[in-house]
C-alpha cells in the first residue's frame, strides 16, 4: 500500500481562500475589516521572516496587518503598554507575540497579558483552559491545522485510536484535546513512554510532534493508519553535496508512507497550515467580538 | 480476593492532618483560612453534602460559612454575590454547590471566581495551569484521585495509565495531571471501540463515568491499581447500595490495588477542598504582601 500523500500547500491555500471569502462578506455586510497585530521583539533573523510571511498573507486575504517592531532592549513595562493598547484598539481582533522573547522579558507573562479573546495564538493561559474544558477558545494554530486536515481527510474522526507523540504546551497537549473533542479514543505518548512502537502501532491516527528526525520508523506504523507530521527538522544532507542540508519530519517518510493509508510530508505538509490558521483564528475572533455567527470550519 | 483495598478515610485523615497544621500556621500569621459555600435553591442531597464539607473544615481548622440564595435568584444577582466574596479580604476560598437552578449555566459561575480564591478548581485558568503542568488549585475530584494513585509503590514516570471518561472535572484533568507526572496516559469514553483493550493495557486505570459495573475484573490486568470514582445508588435485594463504575468483586479478584466505594476517592476529595483552601489562602497571602507590604521600595 502506498500512502496518500496530504498536500498541506494546496489545503492552507483552500482555508487561506475560506477566509479571503469571509473577510470579504465582513467588509461588504458588515462594513468591518478584520485585523491583525504582530509584535516583534529584536531581530532574531528567523522570527523576522516569519512576520513579513505573516504580513503578506494577513494582507493578501484582505485584512489589515499591523506590525510593531520593538528594539531587542525593549522593557517588560514598555512591551506590555504596547500589547495594553493593542487589546483596547476596536480595530484589533487577533494580537500574536512572535516568540521566542528577548531572555529579559518574561514570556509568561507577555503571553498572559495579551486579551484572551484576542490570542490568536491559543497560547493564553484561559485559552487553554477553555479548551481543556470544551468551551469556546482560541486554539493554538499548529494543532488546529492538524484537525483541518484530518477532518479533510476521514470526515468523522469518532471512535478512532489516536496517539499524539509529544506533550508539548503548544502542540502535543491541545492536539490531544482537539482529538478528545472530536471523539477520538487519545494516548499521549512521550519520552517516559515504555513500548512506544507498541502504542504507536495501536493507533488509526498518528500525530509525531516530538522535534526528533525521522524517528518514528514505517514498522511502527499500523497498515492504513493517517500520519500527521508536525516534526521539522534540519539534517545534514551530504548526498546533496558538501555542507547541504535538507528538512526531514519526525517520521522516517519513504518507509512510513509505504504503510500508511495517508501522510502529510516535510515540507509542504503542516507547515503551511499554520499561517493559514493564523488567519482562520483572526476572523473567528473578529466574528465573535462583533457578535456575528462565526464561520463554519475554521476552529475546533 | 487478591487485591489489597485502599482506605480512603485513612488517607483523608493524614490530608486533613497535614492541613490542620497549615492552617495553624496561616493563623498566626492572621491569615485564618475562611471558606464560604454558595448554594441556590432547595436541594436535600446537596444539603447533606454541604453539612459534611462543614464539619470536615471544622476538623481540618478551615472556617466554614453556608450561604444559601432562593431558587428564584438571577444570575446576574449571582455574578454580583461571587464578585462581592472575590474582593472581601475575609474569604480565602468560594465554593458553588450543585446542583444549579435550570436557569443558572455553572460555567458562568464558576469563571467568576477569583482564579485566587478557585477552592473547587473549576476555573478556566486553574484547568489551563494543570494543562501546562504547574499545579496550584486543581479540582478536587481529580486531585484526590491522583493522591490515592500516588500512595501506592508504583512509579508515576513511564507507567500506562487508561482513564475511562472523559469530563472535563474528573477525566482530563486526570490524565493530564498523571501526563504531567510522567505517565502514559490513554483516555477512553463512549465512543472508543474497545474499552478493554485499553484498560487491559494499563497498570493503572481510573473509572469516572457514572455507569454501576462498567469496569469488569477481565478488563483489568493482573495486579493493576483500580480507582473507582463513580458513586451511583443502585437498588439490590438487600435495599438501596451506593457502588462504583467498577464491579467490586470481579475487579478485586484480578486488581493489584483497588478503592472501594463507598470510603474511597469520596473522602480523599472533601480533604482536598480543604488543602485547596489552604493553598488558596497561602497564595492570597503572597500575592498581599508582593502588592503592598513590600518593605524594600
Amino acid at each position: 500500500m502506498t500512502a496518500q500523500v496530504i498536500d498541506g500547500k494546496a489545503f492552507a491555500a483552500t482555508v487561506r481562500e475560506k477566509v479571503a471569502g469571509h473577510v470579504a462578506r465582513l467588509k461588504e455586510e458588515n462594513g468591518i475589516t478584520p485585523g491583525l497585530a504582530v509584535v516583534l521583539v529584536g531581530e532574531d533573523p528567523a522570527s523576522q521572516v516569519y512576520v513579513r510571511s505573516k504580513g503578506k498573507q494577513t494582507v493578501e486575504v484582505g485584512m489589515n496587518s499591523y506590525e510593531h517592531k520593538l528594539d531587542a532592549d525593549t522593557s517588560e513595562a514598555d512591551l506590555l503598554a504596547v500589547i495594553d493598547t493593542l487589546n483596547n484598539d476596536p480595530t484589533v481582533h487577533g494580537i500574536l507575540v512572535q516568540l521566542p522573547l528577548p531572555k529579559h522579558l518574561d514570556e509568561d507573562l507577555v503571553i498572559n497579558s495579551v486579551a484572551p479573546e484576542k490570542d490568536v495564538d491559543g497560547f493564553h493561559i484561559s485559552n487553554v483552559g477553555l479548551l481543556g474544558t470544551g468551551q469556546k477558545s482560541m486554539v493554538p494554530c499548529t494543532p488546529l491545522g492538524c484537525l483541518m486536515m484530518l477532518r479533510d481527510h476521514h470526515g468523522s474522526l469518532s471512535g478512532l485510536d489516536a496517539v499524539v507523540i509529544g506533550r508539548s504546551n503548544i502542540v502535543g497537549k491541545p492536539m490531544a484535546q482537539l482529538l478528545l473533542g472530536d471523539s477520538c479514543t487519545v494516548t499521549i505518548a512521550h519520552s517516559r513512554t515504555k513500548d512506544l512502537p507498541e502504542v504507536v502501532k495501536r493507533a488509526d491516527i498518528v500525530v509525531a510532534a516530538v522535534g526528533r528526525p525521522e524517528m518514528v520508523p514505517g514498522d511502527w506504523i499500523k497498515e492504513g493508519a493517517t500520519v500527521i507530521d508536525v516534526g521539522i527538522n534540519r539534517i545534514d544532507a551530504p548526498e546533496k553535496g558538501e555542507g547541504k542540508t535538507r528538512l526531514v519530519g519526525d517520521v522516517h517518510y519513504e518507509s512510513a508512507a509505504a504503510v500508511a493509508g495517508a501522510i502529510t510530508p516535510v515540507p509542504g505538509g503542516v507547515g503551511p497550515m499554520t499561517i493559514a490558521c493564523l488567519l482562520a483564528n483572526t476572523v473567528t475572533a473578529c466574528c465573535r467580538a462583533n457578535g456575528l455567527a462565526e464561520p463554519e470550519g475554521l476552529t475546533a | 480476593m487478591r487485591a489489597a483495598v485502599i482506605d480512603g478515610k485513612a488517607v483523608a485523615a493524614e490530608l486533613r492532618a497535614e492541613v490542620r497544621a497549615d492552617a495553624q500556621k496561616l493563623s498566626e500569621l492572621g491569615w485564618s483560612p475562611r471558606l464560604v459555600s454558595v448554594s441556590v435553591g432547595d436541594s436535600a442531597a446537596a444539603e447533606l453534602y454541604v453539612r459534611n464539607q462543614q464539619k470536615q473544615a471544622e476538623s481540618a481548622g478551615v472556617q466554614f460559612e453556608a450561604r444559601s440564595y432562593p431558587a428564584e435568584t438571577s444570575l446576574e444577582q449571582l455574578i454580583g454575590i461571587l464578585q462581592g466574596l472575590n474582593h472581601d479580604p475575609r474569604v480565602n476560598g468560594i465554593i458553588i454547590q450543585r446542583p444549579l437552578p435550570d436557569h443558572i449555566p455553572v460555567k458562568a459561575l464558576q469563571k467568576t471566581v477569583h482564579p485566587l480564591k478557585d477552592v473547587e478548581g473549576m476555573h478556566p485558568a486553574s484547568i489551563g495551569n494543570i494543562v501546562y503542568n504547574d499545579l496550584a488549585l486543581g479540582p478536587c475530584t481529580a486531585v484526590a484521585a491522583v493522591e490515592i494513585l500516588k500512595t501506592l509503590p508504583l512509579q508515576m514516570e513511564g507507567l500506562n495509565v487508561t482513564v475511562i471518561g472523559h469530563s472535563e472535572i474528573v477525566g482530563k484533568p486526570i490524565a493530564f495531571l498523571m501526563m504531567g507526572l510522567g505517565a502514559t496516559v490513554t483516555v477512553c469514553h463512549h465512543m472508543t471501540r474497545s474499552v478493554a483493550m485499553h484498560s487491559r493495557a494499563a497498570d493503572a486505570v481510573f473509572v469516572a463515568v457514572g455507569k454501576p459495573g462498567l469496569v469488569t475484573g477481565d478488563m483489568i490486568k493482573p495486579g493493576a491499581a483500580v480507582i473507582d470514582i463513580g458513586i451511583n445508588r443502585v437498588e439490590t435485594p438487600d435495599g438501596a447500595r451506593t457502588v462504583g463504575d467498577a464491579d467490586f468483586a470481579s475487579c478485586s479478584d484480578v486488581a493489584g490495588w483497588i478503592t472501594p466505594v463507598p470510603g474511597g476517592v469520596g473522602p480523599v476529595t472533601v480533604a482536598t477542598l480543604m488543602k485547596n483552601a489552604v493553598l488558596a489562602t497561602r497564595m492570597q497571602m503572597d500575592h498581599y504582601r508582593d502588592s503592598y507590604a513590600r518593605t524594600d521600595v
